[in-house]
């Protein structure tokens, strides 16, 4: 009887298989789930919902690995050398210092500031003026902007494919052989969506970690509540609007910034509430990198706001004035808050180094 | 012994499950879709002359566009969905193999209706959309823009005359979307339909096709009149590119 039992449950267990081929298949896929096992990606209880599709493209440890891979990877560039990493450096939270704005192959400068690199998880689209809606097709521009990496994604994809090591990676990534665009944006999403950073003081302050605000920070937390927060709105600091904040147009870039997305005249020189987090050493500031310190930044928004067509409304003051009204002594305080938001874990996080 | 036949039972169904659907004896075909580009009733000749009822001489040297989400409906009203992936296609005037479209694998029956898409839907998620291993021919074509993440959904360019100009001067329209801020993407149905007057069939050993008309005059004298004198550069345009776009959403027919 009981062999009678193991014949049927053999037929059982032997179900469609007709052939070999399904068989291996199915062992592929079961070496797949073991070898690649899904990363973990948690919302932080303190962040809003994220906004990427995690069920879309989950994370996986081999998809990880290689998209930062090719995130470090100069061959993403004409020039060979010019990778993602070059202007995004984990160091400075995913931006650099040495220039004003970010330049890219032959010495050509751009003419903006490279954005740091965190929480995209979480943001509506992406750039300073909004000119990609998805995290996934995103890397287009900086590949193909002339004076960024000036490439073509289908000869990125002809050299990863030439590549003694893309052809491996790619098929352990995605368990068959293949390089295609979609799996190249797919990776570097999976590298950029689990750059999560959420364990600054702030965070831990507002989780409610047993963690204590100096006077001087709890003071500059107040002030910012009062005077920036309306659009530097919530845990990540940005309501992801489009403002006109009242930087005098520089006339060497002549950058419409979102009016060149929409084509809208209304949205000319708007650009996008950045997220503060990791403010401290993500310096230059504005979207064109021009003022160099946060003391600078305050002071432009007491004293630097000019007036034109579509300056934001909460930058002019009742008395008609232009600007926020701030006292240095405040200046303190809120640049005290603003070192807060410094995840030193994230900075340091090996997970993200390029070695 | 119940076991034995409880055990039974969900072997004979695990056995019987691997057949072959035998509903459907017609194994699948293929569909191809020709878009003829004209001027009212003549097929589009690049650097012949016309004129639009604004009474300007225009001639074409580039005519681009992307065909997407492609799908048919079948005659009982069910829909047969191209796979994303494998329903993004760049027609372009100058490439005669560009202008016909085959597409394989088809479930056999008789069809009515395509739909198709005139660019690329931005409020879909690109992996979903599968336009993510389109950016590649996209790019080759120049129909990606490069300061943005989008695409081109025309390249319509040439010169023109005007009353006032005479001296040629050129025209350049592209129209795409614009960021999350506006959708210029349009759906297009046309029948499916026989010179015959039978159904509409799609199966193996059957050479299936439609032609597929698009007015190019109807860029500039559709429900919107568009005078190049007006503006000839069209690009991020707000005003012009939604009016095109529904030009364009007109100009499509069969015969």
């Amino acid at each position: 009887m009981s062999r009678f039992i193991y014949i049927l449950l053999f037929i059982t267990v032997l179900g469609c298989a007709t052939d070999n081929g399904e068989y291996e298949a199915l062992e592929q896929e079961e070496n797949a789930i073991t070898e690649n096992p899904l990363l973990d990606f948690t919302v932080p209880s303190n962040f809003p919902e994220a906004t990427y599709d995690i069920s879309q493209n989950p994370p996986t440890e081999k998809g990880f690995e290689l998209g930062k891979r090719l995130f470090f990877d100069g061959q993403l560039a004409s020039d060979g050398v010019v990778s993602c990493g070059f202007c995004h450096i984990q160091e400075f939270a995913f931006t650099h210092h040495t220039h004003i704005t970010s330049h890219g192959v032959d010495g050509l400068i751009g003419t903006r500031n490279a954005q740091p690199l965190h929480n995209l998880a979480f943001m509506k689209d992406f750039t300073w003026d909004g000119a990609s809606t998805f995290l996934d097709s995103q890397p287009i521009i900086p590949i193909t902007a002339e004076v960024e990496m000036n490439e073509t994604v289908s000869n990125v994809l002809n050299k990863l494919r030439n590549d003694p090591n893309y052809p491996t990676l790619f098929a352990e990534a995605y368990g068959s052989e293949g390089i295609t665009s979609e799996r190249l944006f797919k990776s570097l999403s999976q590298f950029m969506v689990m750059m999560v950073s959420a364990n600054s003081k702030y965070d831990k302050w507002e989780r409610g970690e047993a963690i204590t605000f100096t006077q001087e920070e709890e003071d500059g937390r107040m002030l910012f509540q009062a005077k920036c927060a309306s659009c530097h709105a919530g845990t990540l600091q940005t309501d992801q609007s489009y403002r006109n904040n009242g930087l005098p147009l520089d006339p060497e870039f002549n950058d419409m910034g979102r009016e060149n997305v929409t084509g809208l005249i209304e949205d000319a020189r708007k650009f996008k509430v950045p997220s503060l987090r990791n403010i401290e050493i993500t310096f230059p500031y504005m979207h064109d990198g021009r003022l160099s310190t946060l003391e600078d930044v305050l002071d432009f928004y007491t004293d630097g706001v000019t007036i034109s067509d579509n300056l934001d409304p909460l930058l002019i003051k009742a008395d008609g004035t232009l600007g926020i009204e701030i006292s240095q002594e405040e200046k303190i305080k809120i640049i005290a808050f603003l070192k807060t938001l410094t995840d030193t874990d994230f900075l340091n996080d090996d997970r993200f180094s390029e070695f | 012994m119940k076991k034995f036949i409880g055990l039974l039972a969900v072997a004979i169904c695990v056995l019987t499950s691997c057949k072959e659907d035998e509903s459907s004896s017609l194994n699948p075909g293929t569909l191809n879709l020709t878009f003829e580009n004209r001027i009212a009733e003549s097929p589009l000749i690049l650097g012949e002359t016309y004129t639009n009822t604004s009474n300007e001489n225009y001639r074409v040297s580039e005519l681009k566009y992307i065909i997407s989400n492609i799908t048919l409906r079948r005659k009982d009203g069910s829909l047969f969905i191209i796979p994303p992936e494998e329903s993004y296609f760049v027609v372009n005037q100058a490439q005669a193999s560009s202008l016909t479209i085959n597409l394989d694998n088809i479930d056999a029956g008789a069809y009515e209706s395509v739909s198709f898409g005139f660019g690329v839907d931005p409020t879909k998620y690109p992996i979903q959309s599968g336009t993510l291993n389109f950016i590649p021919t996209a790019e080759e074509t120049g129909m990606l823009w490069t300061w943005s993440a989008g695409y081109k959904f025309i390249k319509f360019e040439g010169d023109f005359t005007s009353n006032s100009t005479q001296e040629e001067s050129p025209f350049l329209i592209h129209v795409g979307s614009h960021g999350a801020n506006l959708d210029n993407y349009r759906e297009i149905t046309v029948p499916l339909e026989n010179t015959i007057d039978e159904d509409f069939m799609i199966a193996e050993d059957i050479q299936a096709s439609q032609h597929i008309n698009f007015d190019i005059a109807q860029i500039f004298d559709g429900p919107n009149l568009i005078s190049l004198e007006n503006k000839s550069d069209i690009q991020v345009d707000p005003e012009n590119a939604p009016k095109i776009a529904s030009n364009i959403s007109t100009a499509f027919s069969i015969n």
